[in-house]
């Protein structure tokens, strides 16, 4: 085709030269030059045409060809259904998989965070003080702007019934930074996030539209939040979203919490930076260390031991997906390499049958390559009907992942089929008829033509043509099968493990209320405790509830931790004291959860403002810092506490309990009563009611006795113990119902693959089995015969597949929780399941040549 | 507007025009505008081609491999591209004039059946 574009691209001027020298003529034999030019152009015709029909010459031959085998495929496709639905079924599923998981991928992966310049941002690893957040922001010259977020839920009280929206509490720059601007309004200045600020708030659009009737003229409103009014001074745009975790309104933390802004000592913010332009994260990292160091010696009891780590922001937020997706996009891939092999071997079936017609048109003058050129249009045409099948699976299976999201991949909201997907199918269809479609192109290339007309398909065995390929094609495919089995089953066995798994406590029947207090109307503890036992009280009263309140409830996603000092010790430190979780905890908790209690004693009403200060452990805590002395009587406190020191006394040892995830370790963990407590977050509590029976209006019941109390104080975060289970154990669950299902495909499209190249083996081989037969061959050694060569492929199926399986599941060693990546039951069990099938798979055929009637089998053909 | 007389005409005249430019070009190559010229000359201005359509032709023969294409200067020393006739085109010409005659003898034999003598 290099002679075609040559000659197109001179053509131009060729004309232009040809016009130009006919004029020359024209003037030399006495025309005046306009006449000349006039007459040579009328003389040459019309130019364009000229060129329309040398372009002609070079295209129209190819594109009528290719036309001519896209309508010979067509009907190749008509004449034979069951072949082109299967061959096109097959890729399909393939193909439909690989798009599904890829878009997924694209949306998680691939694409770009929805901010501006995302590939600046950058965030530190660990929560951060505001203090720090403003030191970081004045000292590091590698960031050009920065800020923090802490989300908290406050009740907001303009509409019909109080309810609980989840509150950004930021620094001025943590808009900034992320590159976002209003819809409406403004957002905040520097000049008013300081103490004494005047009370602004931004919404969120979400908010904007739920409870501003998505009103035009919204800044300027007044809404009350937390028993405060502030006064609406921006909108955002419905495509904004913080980073990590949503909120509905944004306020300037010195405004919102000025108690918690000025607290060198409390990290809760999550923060998030702007690299400058050039600057690498190495550097700012350097520099951030010599920050680290300069604000430990500055601040020795609060920053000592602090090593802020930078990480890119996007890596940062699909970390964890990031390595799962990878697996399930290797695991597709594997399903398309089998979907291709029963495709290759589809089509290479057919080319053997067909290979009369193919040594007949050789015979008669063919060109080998238009006849290679006409059978991979057919298998382009199925490979393309595939993918276009294949996206229509694809546009099904990926609403079916979004239902099954898990919250990890919380940007699946950004999942949808785009161009870049589209152009993966494109590609994938087209090179998979290409590569796959070589096979019969293979076989037609070694067409013998006097041979095989001499053959006239007559023989006794089976042509050797193409079939070690065809058993090579088989293996594989049960090989890989094998891995996605073996990858499937580890996912399984661990899933199941983790099911298993004593939380340390009994979600059945447990139903929880997240409830928060108002620091106007609750200012003092005794308040707070007072509105509480009222409240534990009522609920108790209702017929077949029990209810109790701890201050984070296990896997509800949230745990204070505490540095503390153990009575009696050498001192440690200040600043690098031990840190354990904090649980408070009003009415009969344990028992209500079902948390064991291994030693000592349980709180009692008694232990109360005024009493001595109680405190109860776990197991954990126990193996951890009290391994050789006796827990109950031991004194400890929280670290940095003014004198005299506020000694607790351990009174009991109770179980350990799975609070940040089934598959996360147990945490040591101090319990105290909320009464004996006074720290600022006690504020924060969730009920935990154990019911008889779920009944239905109980939610209800249990809100009326709230509001009853105080109709001021929302409700949020309603959830059965059993949900906070099942969402803790989502992202394994995707995971393995993914893998799950792929591993199912491969071994279903292996089934049929080894199924397909044992039924044309038997169709081949009637002939011979006639003979046998009536050799005096019994049934049960025809059996034989088919079975052997099936079991034969299978052994060394799986055989390959567990060397591949060792090698792979390593990978995956991070996705499995208590297994190892080379479980040998696993190993094992799948090893057999594979074979029964593939036997199975055998066996069917191999029941028809049992039957072959010999008779029919010799007259046959 | 007949549209389908003037496709037959240019038919017609395709595979003549074809004959008659590897007859020129067996003189030695020559550019487009050249070839042209020689076939208006040598037919005694009989045969008034448009110019244009020896383009077309011209790729068909190269197409076909009967011509080949290479650069040159032209009498007024301008870049052109000269057609030069290759082996398998002069195949060509022997085969397709030899065909040229019988049609053109058969077609005599039918308008002319008196001057038909015993030849």
């Amino acid at each position: 085709m290099r002679r075609r574009e040559r000659m197109l691209q001179d053509l131009d001027q060729e004309i232009r030269d040809h016009i130009e020298m006919a004029t020359q003529d024209n003037i030399a034999s006495g025309m005046s030059p306009h006449e000349a030019r006039h007459a040579a152009v009328r003389k040459f015709g019309n130019a364009t045409l000229v060129k329309e029909d040398a372009r002609e010459v070079w295209s129209f031959v190819w594109l009528e060809q290719l036309l001519q085998d896209i309508r010979l495929g067509l009907r190749m496709l008509r004449k034979s259904p069951g072949f082109a639905a299967v061959a096109i079924l097959t890729l399909a599923l393939g193909i439909g998989a690989n798009t599904a998981i890829f878009s997924v991928i694209n949306g998680v992966l691939l694409s770009p965070l929805p901010y501006k310049n995302p590939k600046q941002l950058v965030v530190i690893k660990e929560n951060d003080s505001p203090p720090n957040v403003m030191d970081i922001q004045r000292q590091v010259r590698a960031f050009s702007q920065g800020g923090g977020i802490n989300v908290e839920p406050m009740d907001y009280t303009g509409g019909t019934e109080p309810v609980q929206v989840r509150v950004g509490r930021i620094n001025a720059g943590f808009l900034e930074t992320l590159g976002v601007q209003p819809m409406l309004g403004r957002i905040i200045s520097p000049g008013e996030d300081v103490p004494g600020g005047p009370r602004l708030v931004m919404v969120s659009n979400h908010f904007w539209q739920n409870y501003l009737d998505s009103d035009p003229h919204a800044v300027g409103n007044t809404i009350r939040l937390g028993g405060n009014s502030y006064s609406v001074i921006g909108v955002m745009p419905a495509s904004f979203a913080p980073p990590a975790e949503n909120a509905d309104v944004f306020v300037s933390l010195w405004v919102g919490d000025p108690g918690a802004a000025g607290d060198r000592d409390v990290h809760f913010m999550h923060t998030y930076w702007r690299l400058n332009a050039g600057v690498t994260l190495a550097q700012a990292q350097t520099e951030m260390a010599a920050i680290d160091r300069r604000l430990a010696e500055q601040y020795p009891a609060e920053e000592k031991e602090r090593k802020r780590q930078l990480v890119p922001l996007h890596e940062w937020l699909i970390g964890d997906v990031r390595s799962a997706l990878l697996v399930l996009f290797g695991a597709v891939g594997l399903v398309l390499l089998i979907a291709c092999a029963n495709f290759a071997s589809l089509l290479m079936m057919r080319a053997l049958a067909e290979r009369q017609a193919l040594v007949i048109r050789t015979a008669l003058g063919a060109g080998r390559g238009r006849l290679i050129r006409k059978t991979l249009t057919e298998s382009a045409l199925l490979s393309v009907l595939g993918g276009a099948a294949g996206l229509l699976l694809a546009q099904w299976g990926t609403r079916m992942l979004l239902g099954l999201r898990p919250e990890a991949l919380a940007r699946l909201s950004g999942i949808h089929m785009d161009t870049r997907v589209l152009l993966f199918v494109l590609v994938v269809s087209v090179l998979t008829g290409i590569l796959f479609g070589m096979a019969p192109v293979w076989i037609a290339a070694r067409a013998d033509v006097a041979g095989s007309l001499k053959e006239s398909g007559r023989s006794a065995t089976a042509s050797t043509m193409g079939h070690s390929l065809r058993k090579i094609l088989v293996i594989s495919e049960l090989a890989v099968a094998l891995v996605l089995l073996v990858g499937a089953g580890l996912l399984i066995k661990g899933f199941s493990r983790l099911r298993s798994l004593n939380p340390g406590f009994n979600s059945a029947n447990v139903m929880t209320m997240y409830l928060q207090l108002s620091t106007t109307r609750y200012p003092e503890i005794p308040k707070q405790n007072r509105f509480r036992r009222e409240l534990l009280t009522r609920l108790n009263f209702l017929p077949g509830v029990q209810a109790a309140m701890v201050t984070d409830i296990p896997l509800g996603g949230n745990y204070v931790g505490h540095r503390f000092v153990i009575d009696g010790r050498p001192p440690v430190a200040v600043g690098s004291e031990p840190e354990v979780q904090t649980l408070s905890v009003m009415g009969d908790y344990f028992h209500l959860m079902q948390i064991p209690l291994r030693a000592g004693r349980d709180f009692t009403p008694l232990d109360r403002e005024g009493q001595p200060l109680v405190a109860i452990v776990n197991e954990e805590m126990v193996r951890e810092f009290f391994p050789y002395e006796k827990p109950i009587g031991l004194r400890i406190r929280w670290a940095g506490e003014t004198e005299p020191p506020q000694w607790m006394i351990v009174i009991g040892v109770v179980g350990d309990v799975k609070h940040s995830g089934l598959n996360q370790p147990t945490d040591p963990a101090v319990y105290t009563p909320f009464s004996q407590s006074d720290e600022a977050w006690r504020r924060f509590m969730t009920l935990a009611i154990r019911t008889r029976d779920a009944s239905p209006g109980l939610v209800e019941e249990v809100k009326r006795q709230i509001w009853s109390l105080d109709s001021q104080i929302p409700v949020g975060d309603v959830h059965t113990m059993d949900e906070l289970m099942a969402v803790s154990l989502a992202q394994q669950r995707f995971n393995m119902l993914l893998l799950g299902l792929f591993a199912a495909l491969a071994l279903i499209l292996a089934a049929v693959g080894i199924y397909g190249a044992m039924a044309y083996a038997v169709n081949q081989r009637t002939h011979e089995i006639g003979i046998r037969t009536a050799l005096g061959a019994q049934r049960r050694d025809v059996l034989r015969l088919i079975m052997r060569d099936g079991t034969k492929i299978a052994l060394f199926g799986i055989a390959s597949g567990i060397a591949g399986a060792l090698a792979l599941t390593r990978l995956m060693a991070s996705l499995l929780f208590e297994v190892k990546p080379t479980d040998p039951a696993t190993f094992a069990g799948v090893a057999i399941l594979l074979a029964l099938v593939t036997l199975a798979a055998c066996y069917i055929p191999a029941r028809r040549a049992m039957r072959v009637d010999p008779m029919v089998a010799l007259r046959y053909e | 507007m007949s549209t389908k007389e003037q496709k037959e005409r240019t038919k017609l005249l395709q595979g003549t025009l074809d004959l008659l430019i590897l007859r020129t070009l067996v003189l030695g190559p020559a550019h487009g505008h050249a070839i042209a010229k020689a076939i208006e000359f040598k037919s005694d201005d009989v045969l008034q081609v448009e110019q244009g359509s020896l383009y077309p032709a011209l790729h068909r023969l190269i197409k076909r491999r009967w011509i080949s294409v290479e650069g040159g200067t032209s009498e007024n020393n301008r870049k052109a591209k000269f057609y030069r006739l290759t082996a398998l085109g002069r195949k060509q010409l022997v085969l397709e004039t030899s065909k040229w005659d019988t049609l053109a003898r058969a077609i005599r034999r039918i308008l002319r059946p008196t001057e038909e003598g015993p030849s």
